[in-house]
């Protein structure tokens, strides 16, 4: 099988003792920022990439450290879900019901064995998907024409519009502001200036990372200034972190079934984690029957949206790769990366730079079996960094905020724009506006707009040409399709106790 | 509230797209037509939000809002302290500052400024050799 060599030749590059150490360095950061209030993947890989350009690594090391941190930060969530019962993402709200009813039972270290195992068995089973469906997919793409993509990317917004949270008209608005950030700065065809006021340093355009970091960590420490009191939980007792043999048992089929749950809903995009959460609990739930204990600490409760959110997670990767078009805030983040390391995802990335697919497949191999190993019996030394207080821990990330921004461009003009965009984004949180579609547009902006253009430059400046395929007509009915599909899926899940939960930011 | 911004920021963007005219084209529809869809877009949210107010929204309470603008005023006075008074200094008293504002006691909070101000140095300048501004002041 032509897949297998590939994968057998990513991994003598994912074995190299650099992406080992990177894909594990990767990962640990991923469980700690996923576990603390206030980071989150976004952030995290935000402020690691000025250090990534800084180091000067190549695009293959680069990308396993920054995919490491986002799927290790699926395993840190459900840390601090089962023990405090605070999810740091909506796809972990559904955990925290029988995770929380766990701990409260005295048995969270059984419900953190589980949660481990069940992301490993997402994981690794996803990978698998990833390697499969990747190289079908991109076959397919190498179709799309620049109408195509415009449809394309249409989609990706509305499916995230849809699934980001309460209201469509929000989501819409914050799409729009994202994706007027980037048209700022000299258009790339004619060379005229546009929405710069004036200022020599915003001719460059908005930089991604000023942008993202300004939105979620500077909000995020206006925010959590509202709650000083937090930060210093005390654990309760979990025990032992181990499952017996009959648990597993009990569990194998609802992790499998999770796991292929959750990777088919990951991979359309916008809906992720969450929606793939939602259904891998309701689904066993009625698999469960009358034999269940949902909602009153259920291993099965655990180990099915743990499986499928970290399946999710991976499957987000296939059209962040294949397509090139992100659906979801933390892989729009992702693409800005590649981007910026002079990577264009699409489907010739395959073909054309076979070690970076091949090398980041494996090393997430690589990087799962690191996180089961550190999950189980490390889970300890993790949970002692939620004792750290938050009067130490939110300036912190603060001051790596600084660095970060100013390291992008070397100038204190970036730390001013940096401010602005955190009081932004704190009245965009406090206005009920969803923050992820933001981040979408500034960085689909631009490739929207170029698509578009050549469109119209194809069609001599007829509108209709964007409807003119039946790939993408397809892909407009997709778009709307997506936009009805939330309320089908609450019917799915109506009886879903915190199915009602408001959704947050962050995923 | 919200939705008078919106109407009038897809107004304004619209406005200023039409101004985007290039002497010659290089493709149909120019700078200004993807501006233009965004406008459009903008303009219609805030005209729903407008048409359908949703309850107000409360503020916190003025205790919190003060400290909240005591923590944009250190994020700005950092930005303007920066290259004056190099990263080393102002990166100490803007962590002291902040943890302060989050209620940590005096002395932690000039540790942990120290602390981190030092290890973000050796971070960055010594391990990954990128440049910090050392301060304009000491150099002259």
């Amino acid at each position: 099988m032509d897949s297998l060599t590939q994968l057998i030749h990513g991994f003598s590059i994912a074995l190299q003792p650099l992406n080992i150490g990177l894909a594990l360095g990767g990962v640990a950061t991923g469980t700690f920022v996923g576990m603390l209030p206030g980071i989150g993947p976004i952030n995290a890989i935000a402020i690691l990439l000025p250090v990534i350009f800084a180091a000067g690594l190549t695009p293959e090391s680069a990308l396993i450290l920054l995919v490491g941190v986002y799927y290790g930060s699926q395993y840190g969530n459900s840390i601090s879900t089962i023990l405090l019962n605070v999810p740091g993402t909506a796809s972990a709200v559904v955990t925290a019901i029988d995770g929380y009813a766990m701990t409260k039972d005295g048995r969270g270290g059984p419900a953190l064995a589980i949660s481990a195992i069940a992301s490993f068995v997402g994981g690794t089973l996803s990978i698998f998907g990833l390697v499969l469906f990747a190289p079908v997919l991109a076959g397919w793409a190498i179709r799309f024409g620049p109408a195509e993509y415009f449809a394309l990317m249409i989609f990706a917004f509305s499916a995230l519009s849809s699934f980001a949270g309460a209201s469509l008209v929000r989501a819409l608005a914050a799409t729009g502001f994202g994706l007027w950030l980037a048209t700022v700065g000299l258009d790339p065809n004619s060379a005229i200036p546009r929405y710069t006021f004036g200022q020599i340093q915003l001719l460059d355009g908005m930089d991604f990372v000023v942008v993202t970091i300004g939105l979620f960590a500077v909000s995020e420490v206006f925010h959590l200034l509202a709650d000083t009191e937090g930060g210093q939980a005390t654990t309760a007792a979990f025990g032992r972190v181990a499952v017996t043999g009959q648990e597993l048992a009990m569990t194998g089929w609802t992790m499998i079934r999770g796991s292929i749950l959750g990777f088919l809903v990951g991979v359309l995009p916008g809906a992720g984690g969450t929606i793939a959460s939602f259904l891998a609990y309701s689904t066993e739930e009625r698999i469960a029957g009358r034999d269940g204990r949902f909602g009153q600490g259920d291993i099965r409760g655990v180990a099915a949206p743990e499986s499928a959110n970290n399946a999710a997670a991976n499957g987000a990767l296939i059209p962040l790769l294949t397509l090139g078009v992100p659906g979801s805030g933390t892989t729009a983040v992702l693409l800005g990366a590649l981007l910026g390391l002079g990577i264009t995802p699409g489907p010739l990335l395959l073909t054309e730079q076979p070690d970076l697919f091949w090398g980041l497949a494996a090393s997430m191999y690589v990087g799962n079996v690191f996180l089961l190993l550190l999950n189980l019996p490390l889970v300890g030394v993790f949970v002692r960094a939620l004792q750290v207080p938050r009067w130490i821990l939110i300036p912190s990330v603060a001051a790596l905020a600084f660095v970060a921004v100013y390291a992008v461009n070397r100038s204190a003009f970036d730390l001013v724009l940096m401010t602005m965009f955190g009081v932004v984004g704190w009245l965009m949180r406090r206005f009920d506006f969803p923050l992820a579609p933001v981040v979408l547009g500034l960085v689909l902006g631009p490739l929207m707009e170029k698509n578009l253009r050549r469109a119209m430059a194809l069609s001599g400046g007829d509108w209709t040409a964007l409807f003119g395929s039946p790939i993408a007509l397809t892909l407009w009915g997709l778009a709307l399709l997506s936009l009805v599909a939330p309320a089908l899926l609450r019917r799915w899940t109506d009886d879903l106790p915190g199915a009602e939960a408001p959704l947050q930011e962050g995923e | 509230m919200a939705g008078i911004t919106l109407t009038l920021a897809g107004v304004a963007i619209g406005l200023e797209a039409t101004t985007f005219n290039v002497a010659f084209l290089t493709d149909p529809v120019g700078p200004k037509a993807f501006p233009l869809v965004v406008a459009a877009t903008l303009t219609f949210a805030g005209v729903r939000t407008l048409v359908r107010p949703r309850a107000s929204v409360e503020l916190p309470p003025p205790e919190t809002l003060l400290r909240m603008g005591g923590a944009m005023i250190a994020f700005l006075a950092y930005a303007a302290a920066l290259p004056w008074i190099g990263f080393f200094l102002s990166t100490t008293l803007v962590v002291t500052a902040l943890a302060r504002l989050y209620r940590g006691p005096w002395k932690g909070s000039l540790t942990a400024g120290l602390v981190l101000s030092a290890a973000l140095w050796l971070l960055f300048v010594g391990l990954l050799s990128l440049p910090l501004p050392v301060g304009e002041l000491w150099i002259l």
